[in-house]
């Protein structure tokens, strides 16, 4: 009883920003300063100004595409990677290789990426960003895979190579259909790391039309005017799909983050 | 239906692991359709054996052919090799009939075919009605059934079993192993057996081998190594209860050691080691015996019996009809003489362990 209690404490203050983003996003522009938890009359102007103020349609479309094309570049290279790393001996240690290079500051990659990327072409474009942010997240989802693939028993690997598979056609047809749950629970992790992902987008995507939605929300703040009402309904916008995925897939997410973390 | 596939040439196999030799220097011929089965404690080498041999791992030295052809440096999938798992090793999330095709649709068997095969694969294990389903929704011992069936269905060249029965209780160990023998000879096709279990080994095997450290302690019929056990290590791992083991000396045609005489027809010997089986000891109730009763186990027909001599705990097995024959059943405290039947006894260097005659 008493660790329910506190389980829904802590569910409720980490509801408590959302709930506050709500009640601001719901209140016309003139209530928007007076400080008080629960909006006095209820709008929807703010949804709708919001379009006119910012680029919303474009900015959210951007996000989803780089997040959704950055997840499955990450996915597409982690597998075979984590495959490696959880079955060849020297595996271990590259993963830990891999991983640390996950904990450097990004920031300190902006400058080089800047000038790979403008030297590419792929600069203000979301092609750009799903490079860069699918090849930052192939050691997250590495890791992650890497805990479902120890979970495969290695005689499963041995009986396909003695049924005539090569180590590639292993990992097609007898590994990757086994590692569905965690190709699942990577592709959403990365996905999410990308969708959030401000730093990269804020240096790499500055046009109009490659905006993601992390950044435009940011854009309100430099207004002399600052929409508050408005800035809280794009983030609902951008939140909300999000948080839906999260539910309808918490099943892969929490095992996903429980296996990596004790396999 | 025999068809030969050849014999299994294992040739000077050496394994080292951390600077410990596992199979040291190795030489082992399986003859053509024979099944071989390797014995031993854990750590004998008898599984690594087997993976060199499927190609599973690397030998450090040494050769292994399959049929006159060397193998040595082949991958697994080249081999054409069957392989039995200890823990069966299905496919989770392929159904039964496609578990068993699985190794025909890789080797390029069309579908249609592949089907057949292996519903005639599953027939002869026994497991038709489950082609259907799925690994997870079987018996451990359907799941091994399936595993045997995946590798009969394509007549490979040498099949391979490590430590297939192991997982399985007690009942079904008995069941499946002889049908393992049985489909193994039907096929004709050559085969390695590992198992830890001698009285398994024993019970399948053409040729047995027992290994100890990585070395060859001895190869031969079961019968062979039971009459004959080349010294103390075979002694004491084959046959149950174990062959009792004596240190001492012979002079003059008898045995003494450790406070009991035993006739033992053999050179004079300043320190042997007398084995004898514990159906060759001989054992009677009699109030000035050399030897108390300790322990009492009835087997069905037959009893076994620990019984202190000497400074000894040896064990005899005597026949319910004997036990019948004394009147009483023995209790532990009875007093009882202790002998051994001198034409039974096996003799071993006192030092190396290895038969004398």
């Amino acid at each position: 009883m008493k660790a329910r209690v506190v389980l829904v404490g802590a569910v409720a203050v980490a509801l408590l920003p959302i709930a506050y983003l709500l009640s601001l996003a719901l209140r016309p522009a003139g209530e928007v300063l007076n400080s008080s938890l629960l909006p006095d009359t209820v709008s929807f102007d703010n949804f709708v100004k919001v379009f006119d103020t910012i680029e919303l349609g474009t900015m959210l479309t951007n996000s989803w595409v780089s997040a959704v094309g950055a997840a499955v570049l990450a996915v597409v290279i982690a597998t075979p990677a984590a495959y490696f790393t959880a079955r060849h001996v020297r595996g271990e240690r590259l993963l830990t290789v891999l991983l640390a290079s996950y904990c450097a500051p990004p920031i300190v990659a902006i400058i080089p990426l800047f000038f790979l990327l403008r030297y590419a072409g792929l600069t203000n474009g979301v092609a750009g960003l799903i490079l860069v942010n699918g090849i930052a997240g192939v050691p997250v989802a590495a890791w992650l895979l890497d805990g479902f693939v120890r979970r495969i028993p290695v005689e499963i690997d041995e009986a396909a190579a003695i049924d005539g598979l090569s180590v590639v056609a292993t990992l097609r047809k007898v590994v990757i259909p086994l590692l569905w749950p965690g190709i699942v629970a990577a592709l959403l992790v990365t996905f999410f790391l990308s969708y959030n992902d401000f730093l990269f987008a804020v240096y790499l995507a500055v046009t109009k039309e490659s905006q993601t939605l992390t950044v435009g929300l940011s854009l309100f703040q430099g207004d002399r005017n600052v929409q508050f009402g408005q800035q809280a309904a794009a983030g609902l916008l951008g939140v909300a799909p999000v948080y839906v995925l999260a539910l309808a897939a918490q099943r892969y997410l929490v095992g996903g983050l429980t296996t990596g973390a004790t396999k | 239906m025999s068809s030969p596939t050849g014999a299994v040439e294992i040739a000077g196999l050496t394994k080292t692991y951390d600077d410990h030799a596992v199979v040291d220097d190795l030489t082992l011929t399986l003859p053509d359709g024979s099944l071989t089965v390797l014995v031993g404690p854990s750590g004998c080498g008898k599984s690594t054996t087997l993976r060199i041999v499927a190609g599973l791992e690397r030998a450090d030295g040494g050769t292994v052919s399959i049929g006159g052809r060397d193998v040595t440096a082949e991958s697994p999938r080249t081999r054409d090799v069957a392989m039995v798992f200890q823990n069966y090793a299905l496919y989770p999330h392929l159904s039964v009939a496609a578990n068993i095709a699985f190794p025909l649709r890789n080797n390029g068997v069309a579908k249609d075919e592949a089907t057949r095969r292996a519903r005639e694969a599953a027939d002869r294990v026994g497991i038709t009605a489950l082609l259907d389903r799925k690994p997870r929704q079987l018996s451990g011992g359907q799941q091994q059934r399936v595993a045997i069936a995946r590798a009969l269905v394509r007549t490979p060249k040498v099949f391979l079993f490590d430590e297939p029965l192991s997982n399985l209780d007690a009942k079904l160990r008995v069941e499946l192993r002889s049908e393992i023998r049985r489909l193994q000879q039907d096929s004709g096709i050559t085969a390695l057996y590992v198992t830890h279990d001698q009285e398994e080994a024993m019970t399948i095997a053409d040729q047995l081998v027992v290994l100890d450290a990585g070395t060859i302690a001895q190869v031969g019929t079961p019968e062979e190594l039971y009459r004959r056990p080349a010294n103390t290590f075979v002694a004491a791992f084959i046959g149950s209860p174990s062959m009792n083991l004596l240190d001492g000396t012979v002079r003059d045609g008898t045995f003494e050691g450790d406070g009991v005489r035993f006739a033992a027809p053999g050179a004079d010997a300043a320190a042997v080691t007398l084995g004898v089986r514990p159906e060759d000891m001989l054992v009677a109730p009699s109030e000035h015996g050399n030897g108390t009763v300790e322990i009492v186990e009835l087997l069905g027909p037959r009893y076994v019996l620990i019984v202190t001599a000497g400074a000894h705990r040896l064990t005899a097995v005597v026949e319910a009809a004997t036990v019948a024959g004394w009147g009483r059943t023995p209790a532990p405290g009875d007093a009882v003489t202790v002998d051994v039947r001198p034409d039974r006894v096996h003799l071993f260097d006192g030092t190396s362990g290895r038969r004398l005659t």
